[in-house]
């Protein structure tokens, strides 16, 4: 596709602007004659042309649409690390539907693969894990699949897919949980309720705005029932997370946020370990 | 909704095995197979720019063919009778004696007959045989027109068959140039366009080097003839020979003296064939020079074009009617700063023409009447209120949602267009809301969110920058949160791990912007 010369310094112009968005600006748009989208016309003229467009079938008619636009229809699927060929621009929906939304059954956060949905689950849900991890064990696999490589906090294997894998920096495995209007309501009438010193206690070593991410929870549609068992699962990780700060010692000092989008939102699960290095950002880190 | 299977299994696993046929079935196999190919081949055929003359050129002078096509006849027979024929024609150009020229027609006239009434015209044993060396020799200066006409007809019909056939007409090309000019008798200069025609439909190779060679400006001049089946010819002729990609050959073309002149003319007063042909040659003038376009949209062609648009029910003529209209609006902005202003006729008169390409059924008119209207609609405020107040806005928000992919995405440009006023420099573009707020209202948003979803980059794109346009222009902060109740998160965070870096950064900005931690607090 080709842009009017002014256009382009427009629309170059308002990438710099703001937060480096490129916005909408409107310009023309010009094709070469050769280009793909007039391909279709190029079929009809000839095919008329020959008197042959009111003779053909069905089937005809569908097969020269193909071959016109023969492998330009071949799509690959964008997301890193699959490369899935697909005939068609229509397949992609359901491509990605099958092989690209595995969902967290703890927290219904989904990812685009398995190993990364299993990376997370470790990661966020797994007490042995963090229990590992406060022992020193490099557990933190890089996400790149092929890399094999394990770094021993949250933080290191974020410099390591920055340093290695060509990451934004501002890419984050982990991240802030978005409140749902209803969710902070019901988590500030949960608060005014269950005001208890000792819970509080517990998450005081944090920062104000980490606890505010804590009881933020994003949530777009939901059924009913889901609620109730978030509620549940929220109540068994704050144990199994006061039973799991009994056994750290070492931290690691990771960024904050995470990755993963969830249909429905569980709980923000900020592992102890996260929390507790917040607080020690002069410490020296464990090893990364 | 989890995944259950395998992580990742390698791309090739995605193909269904090809259906097996049965073992015991190889002959109807076989069978089945030659008809696919011979399928392919006809489709393939079906779409070259070279097409096969059956009829007769000479008016009247042509006896009624005997028989009609031949098609009957098995293969086989039909290549053996071609070749005998060549080696007859050998014979009859080296023989010296009475009836010599006569006898030479005469076999000349059942090639042609050979190669122009049957279905499958026996090309390749034709050129075995040896025939374009002879068929240049019959076309030596002083013979008469019968022999020159029968001699190019047979090399018009080789030339439009495979690329290895076209290319074989490389001896022939000299003769059959020369025989284009002004001295030559109007059917035999008129079946050597045709021939040139065709080779120049075959690529840009061949293209190049007829225009070497010298054939544009003879083929122009006879586009400028009187006789509607000449000038016919020759414009598609010409159209096959400009298409570029080089541009050199449309910017000599714009140069030639009278040319204007005669596509203003013919734009006016031809009859559907011929204006179809002659706007096919302002597709490519307008598509690849600069010069012809500047001249093009300070002409009379645009009124005429657009009349034509109003007017024709003819799809044939109405693609190129339409695309050189688009190229035009495209490629020079005089088109949408002097030639269609707002509250002129011309202008009501194409909107209306592109609406009626909206309604039509074929998808080509839907698909470039759609991307016509998005540069209109890329241009002033009033533009933008003329296209959003017409009966185009409704029909595009019903593609939007409804239309195959490529119209969909114009049908985007075109309403995204529609809410963002005129670029100034170093400026935010403005957001006007009034056309943004009714478009959503309107259910459009659902298609934008559609397009973010899609595999193609463009689109993607597109669909995320109308966003930003949405969550940053309704009143209210009402954006973000339509754009929660429609899922738009969730198409916008399936790009962090996406390949593309420009589109993380893109959807991430627009994440991290609308819904970061102060989303919905109050």
């Amino acid at each position: 596709m080709e842009m009017e010369s002014g256009s382009m310094e427009t629309r170059e112009e308002g990438s710099k602007l703001g937060l480096g968005f490129p916005y909408w600006i409107p310009s023309r748009r010009r094709f070469k004659p050769d280009d793909l989208f007039f391909a279709a016309g190029n079929t009809e003229r000839e095919l008329l042309a020959k008197h042959v467009a009111l003779d053909l079938t069905e089937d005809e008619r569908y097969q020269l649409q193909k071959m016109e636009v023969a492998g330009a229809n071949t799509v690959f699927c964008p997301i890193a690390g699959c490369g899935a060929r697909l005939d068609y621009l229509e397949d992609f929906e359901d491509h990605y539907r099958t092989r690209h939304t595995a969902s967290c059954s703890v927290c219904f956060r989904v990812y685009p693969t398995s190993r990364l949905l299993s990376i997370h689950v470790s990661e966020a849900h797994d007490s042995f894990f963090q229990a590992k991890v406060a022992r020193g064990y490099p557990m933190y696999e890089c996400l790149v699949e092929s890399c094999g490589v394990k770094l021993k906090s949250y933080k290191s294997r974020q410099q390591h897919l920055v340093d290695k894998h060509k990451f934004p920096t501002t890419f984050e495995f982990y991240k802030k949980a978005r409140p749902s209007k209803h969710r902070r309501e019901k988590n500030q009438r949960k608060q005014a309720l269950y005001k208890s010193e000792e819970t509080k206690e517990k998450y005081m070593d944090v920062d104000e705005k980490t606890q505010k991410k804590m009881h933020q929870i994003y949530k777009p549609k939901q059924p009913k029932e889901a609620k109730e068992t978030e509620m549940e699962v929220e109540e068994k990780i704050d144990d199994l997370v006061s039973a799991v700060s009994k056994l750290s010692t070492s931290d690691s000092s990771p960024s904050s946020v995470s990755f993963g989008h969830r249909h429905a939102r569980g709980f923000a699960f900020v592992p102890r370990s996260i929390r507790q290095s917040r607080k020690q950002v002069s410490q020296p880190e464990a090893q990364g | 909704m989890a995944d259950e299977e395998a992580a990742l299994s390698p791309p090739l696993s995605h193909r269904r095995d090809p259906i097996k046929s049965s073992v015991h079935n190889t002959a109807a196999h076989r069978r089945r197979q030659q008809a696919i190919a011979v399928g392919k081949e006809r489709r393939e055929s079906l779409i070259r720019a070279k097409r096969l003359c059956r009829d007769t050129v000479i008016d009247g002078s042509e006896s009624p063919f005997e028989g009609d096509m031949i098609i009957d006849e098995e293969k086989e027979a039909l290549d053996s009778k071609t070749s005998q024929t060549v080696l007859e024609l050998k014979s009859a150009i080296a023989f010296q004696g009475k009836g010599a020229t006569q006898k030479k027609v005469e076999i000349l006239r059942v090639l042609r007959r050979l190669l122009s009434q049957s279905e499958v015209p026996p090309i390749e044993a034709a050129l075995q045989a040896g025939a374009v060396p002879l068929l240049v020799q019959c076309l030596s200066f002083g013979s008469s027109d019968e022999q020159l006409l029968e001699a190019a007809w047979c090399l018009t019909n080789i030339a439009a068959g495979e690329p290895e056939h076209t290319k074989s007409l490389l001896p022939s090309l000299p003769m059959l140039i020369a025989h284009l000019g002004e001295k030559s008798s109007t059917p035999v200069a008129e079946q050597c366009a045709w021939a040139v025609g065709n080779v120049a439909g075959e690529g840009e190779e061949l293209r190049n080097i007829l225009l070497a060679q010298g054939a544009l400006f003879p083929l122009a001049r006879l586009m400028m003839s009187n006789k509607g089946s000449t000038s016919r010819t020759s414009s598609w002729a010409l159209s096959n020979l400009i298409k570029g990609p080089d541009p050199k050959a449309a910017n000599e073309l714009i140069r030639v003296d009278g040319l204007l002149d005669a596509i203003v003319w013919h734009l006016k007063k031809a009859d559907d064939e011929l204006a179809t042909e002659v706007a096919w040659v302002i597709v490519y003038l307008s598509a690849l020079s600069e010069k012809a376009t500047s001249l093009l949209v300070k002409s009379d062609v645009v009124r005429l074009l657009v009349g034509r648009l109003v007017a024709s029910e003819s799809l044939q003529m109405l693609i190129p009617v339409l695309r050189s209209l688009g190229n035009l609006v495209a490629s020079d902005s005089y088109m949408i700063d002097v030639v269609l202003i707002v509250g002129h006729t011309i202008t009501d008169e194409l909107l209306s023409g592109l609406i009626k390409c909206l309604k039509s059924e074929h998808r080509v008119l839907k698909k470039e009447a759609s991307w016509v209207l998005s540069n209109i609609a890329a241009g002033s405020l009033e533009h933008k209120r003329l296209i959003y107040s017409s009966e185009a806005t409704p029909l595009l928000i019903n593609f939007l949602s409804s239309a195959p992919f490529d119209i969909r995405k114009e049908a985007a440009f075109t309403l995204g267009n529609l809410c963002v006023a005129p670029p100034k420099n170093n400026e935010q573009p403005g957001i006007i809301v009034v056309h943004l707020v009714s478009l959503i209202d309107s259910g459009c948003l659902p298609g934008f969110l559609n397009l973010i979803r899609s595999a193609d980059i463009e689109s993607a794109r597109l669909g995320l920058q109308f966003l930003e346009l949405v969550m940053r222009g309704l009143p209210n902060g009402e954006g973000p949160k339509l754009v929660e109740r429609e899922d738009g998160i969730e198409a916008m965070e399936r790009f962090q791990f996406h390949e593309n870096e420009e589109m993380r950064n893109m959807a991430n900005t627009l994440v991290d912007k609308y819904f970061g931690e102060d989303y919905g607090l109050e």
